[in-house]
């Protein structure tokens, strides 16, 4: 007889397993108790993670939706033709600035409740209707940022004087207004359409995301290329040894680098050695593709992998060439994967900031860029340029470009999902 | 049993000759340090269905894989010794694989249609080596391939679905048909039917039967019954080395290598 045989006999000569005994009902109890916990544990995990998401959603919301409004004041602009055309220059570069001083001061006493960008309205008003011009008008102009303050009822009235945020006058200037009916909250369209300024007012995000999207078209032009042919290489063509293990060990390295050093870097190649433009955004894209394209080399090659070796074996079963292999079997059924993984990484790349603090993009840029070699700013960095400034107006400005930068990456990530799914092929 | 090396047993009616249309002499493959093919001479002849028996890791496999150089795929992989189809080296320097490959066509264990239609399947192989001129001489190539296949009475109405969505049986023919498409002079197939329920494996056997005579077959097969259902010539494998080759009726009925007596009566494998 062999030992299993023997081992089964002795377990057979026990007493039966007593399934219905007190002891089995407390171990099943106690089993159960455990399930509930752990499922408890679990759900409590979850309720945290989604408090803590939607807590930064509402600090961010709350904040930041008054950046979308505008406090405007309605002045009765008379368009004097004589007054405007005095130099002899053209109605495009006649003075508006003291004309709508002048009528401000005329109707609430003094020009400091609207804001000192403002008068660019009066002129784009008249270029729009020719025919205002020795007419007056009702116009609604931009308020200066005390007055955007109180009208959004971001100061406490009953605070004594010295403790007030705001001077007495300007605000008996703007109960007056009140009281004329002057005031108004409207949409401002200039956060989404101007550059940064020094006046929360008048500052938008426009230029920045200009910024962040021509940084990031120079980012996927070079990294996506360079990044999926090595990931080809390396897994279709290169010989496994001791190099490509260095190669791949350095690779994965690479992409856990803090993304300051890559900062540095740019700083370093870019600036002082190529001699390439400071703030632009050819440079800071070249730097974040350094900083993605080990992303993209490794969220690639485990999308390679994953191709069922035998779809390959297929194709070279047939005579495919080592070409055709990766152009029509392999590359279609990775590339879901390696969308996805370029869109991850080229997220990562437009939230970025330290890095492109060393290259000069922090600079003060109030023009929106035409090309990829203009002074240039990009969104995290324009938020953390606002963050710092000592203008009230701006906290709410600093959030409404969270806002928007949220907004970019959210698109950009359902861009990557339905991307995956437009290519997710079965087999 | 023991694992010394045993001489190969030929019969004398099969005896090694020069005009067999794939002819191995002295072939072992290594991976690595360990060598899993051991100095195996054998013809393949054009009339014949060949069949290679023998217990899990005897080397089959991994031999069928060099007459089409598809163990060129796998790194570690190290082919000696001399194969030649039509007299011609496969292994000289300059042998064009993508050609070889084409004319000594593969089916895999594991049916692998690629995810696209049906008609794209069969007609990839004749696209990419430059085989028809026109669509509607693709399109004849597809019906042909498919009807030697025994799959077109199945598929005719829906050629532009997946291939995936075939039933198992199914997928193999297609795959039979995707070889079949570049028209190659010798078919290699790799158990092909070990994935297979007993009613698709019928089909594949009979398939085989109709496509004897017309292309060399080698096929590798686990199930003994399967190779002197389907077969001619029948080699028995045993720990990389070729035990017998011979008829296969003589194999099955009177073998004359004790390994291979005690592999047909069931004794081990």
């Amino acid at each position: 007889m062999t030992d299993a045989a023997q081992t089964f006999d002795s377990a057979r000569s026990r007493a039966p397993t007593a399934w219905q005994s007190d002891a089995m009902a407390k171990r099943t109890r106690a089993r159960y108790r455990k399930e509930r916990r752990f499922r408890f544990m679990g759900l409590a995990a979850l309720v945290l993670a989604a408090g803590f998401l939607a807590f930064l959603l509402f600090t961010i919301i709350s904040d930041g939706w008054r950046g979308f409004q505008r406090a405007e004041i309605a002045v009765d602009v008379t368009f004097a033709e004589a007054e405007l055309l005095s130099d002899g220059s053209d109605l495009s570069r006649a003075d508006y600035r003291s004309l709508l001083n002048r009528d401000a001061e005329e109707q609430f006493g003094t020009s400091r409740v609207i804001s000192e960008g403002a008068w660019p309205q009066l002129r784009d008003r008249l270029a729009a209707e020719p025919e205002l011009l020795g007419q007056t008008e009702r116009i609604w102009v931009v308020a200066s940022p005390f007055i955007d303050l109180l009208a959004k009822g971001q100061v406490d009235f009953d605070l004594p004087p010295e403790r007030q945020l705001v001077d007495e006058e300007i605000i008996s200037d703007y109960r007056a207004l009140v009281a004329e009916d002057r005031v108004r909250i409207a949409f401002n369209s200039g956060f989404l359409s101007r550059a940064d300024s020094t006046s929360s007012e008048q500052a938008g995000v426009w230029g920045a995301l200009v910024g962040s999207v021509l940084t990031i078209l120079v980012t996927l032009a070079i990294s996506f290329p360079i990044g999926v042919m090595t990931a080809i290489y390396l897994e279709e063509y290169a010989p496994k040894n001791r190099i490509t293990d260095i190669i791949e060990v350095s690779i994965n390295n690479l992409a856990a680098v803090p993304s300051i050093i890559f900062g540095l870097l740019g700083l370093a190649v870019f600036l002082n050695f190529f001699g390439m433009p400071r703030s632009a955004p050819i440079v800071g894209g070249l730097t974040l593709a350094l900083m993605t394209l080990p992303v993209i080399v490794i969220a690639s090659r485990v999308s390679i992998q994953s191709v069922p070796p035998s779809i390959k074996d297929a194709a070279y079963g047939i005579g495919a060439s080592r070409l055709q292999v990766v152009t029509h079997h392999v590359l279609p059924v990775a590339l879901p994967g390696i969308l996805t993984g370029t869109i991850i990484g080229i997220s990562r790349a437009l939230g970025e900031t330290a890095p492109l603090l060393l290259i000069g993009m922090r600079a003060f840029v109030s023009d929106v860029p035409e090309g990829v070699t203009e002074p240039a700013t990009v969104l995290p960095v324009q938020i953390f340029l606002w963050s710092d400034e000592v203008g009230r107006g701006f906290i709410e400005k600093t959030s409404a470009a969270i806002m928007v930068l949220l907004a970019v990456l959210l698109s950009m990530n359902a861009f990557a999902i339905y991307l995956r799914n437009k290519f997710e092929r079965r087999w | 049993m023991t694992g010394e090396a045993p001489n190969t047993v030929v019969h004398e009616d099969i005896a090694l000759k020069t005009d067999a249309k794939m002819t191995a002499r002295d072939v072992s493959v290594f991976y690595g340090s360990n060598q899993a093919v051991k100095n195996i001479s054998i013809d393949v002849d054009s009339n014949y269905v060949t069949a290679f028996i023998g217990p899990s890791g005897c080397g089959k496999s991994t031999f069928l894989r060099c007459f089409n150089r598809m163990n060129d795929t796998i790194d570690v992989a190290r082919v000696t010794g001399d194969i030649d189809l039509d007299g011609e080296d496969i292994y000289k320097s300059s042998m064009d694989v993508v050609q070889l490959r084409a004319r000594v066509g593969m089916v895999f264990q594991k049916p692998n249609p690629f995810p696209k239609s049906i008609y794209e399947n069969i007609a990839y192989g004749p696209r990419i080596h430059g085989l028809s001129d026109n669509k509607t001489d693709l399109d004849k190539i597809v019906e042909t391939s498919l009807r030697r296949a025994g799959l077109w009475e199945e598929v005719k109405d829906r050629l532009d679905e997946g291939g995936t969505a075939l039933s198992g049986g199914q997928q193999q023919r297609l795959c039979i048909a995707r070889a079949i498409a570049v028209d190659p002079e010798v078919i290699l197939m790799d158990e092909p039917c070990s994935a297979l329920d007993p009613i698709a494996t019928a089909k594949i056997e009979e398939l085989i039967d109709d496509l004897q005579g017309r292309y060399a077959i080698v096929i590798v097969t686990h199930n003994m019954q399967q190779a002197a259902r389907v077969s001619q010539r029948t080699a028995f494998f045993h720990l990389g080395h070729l035990v017998e080759y011979g008829p296969t009726e003589e194999i099955f009925t009177n073998p004359r290598a004790d390994r291979t007596r005690d592999y047909i009566t069931g004794r081990f494998g």
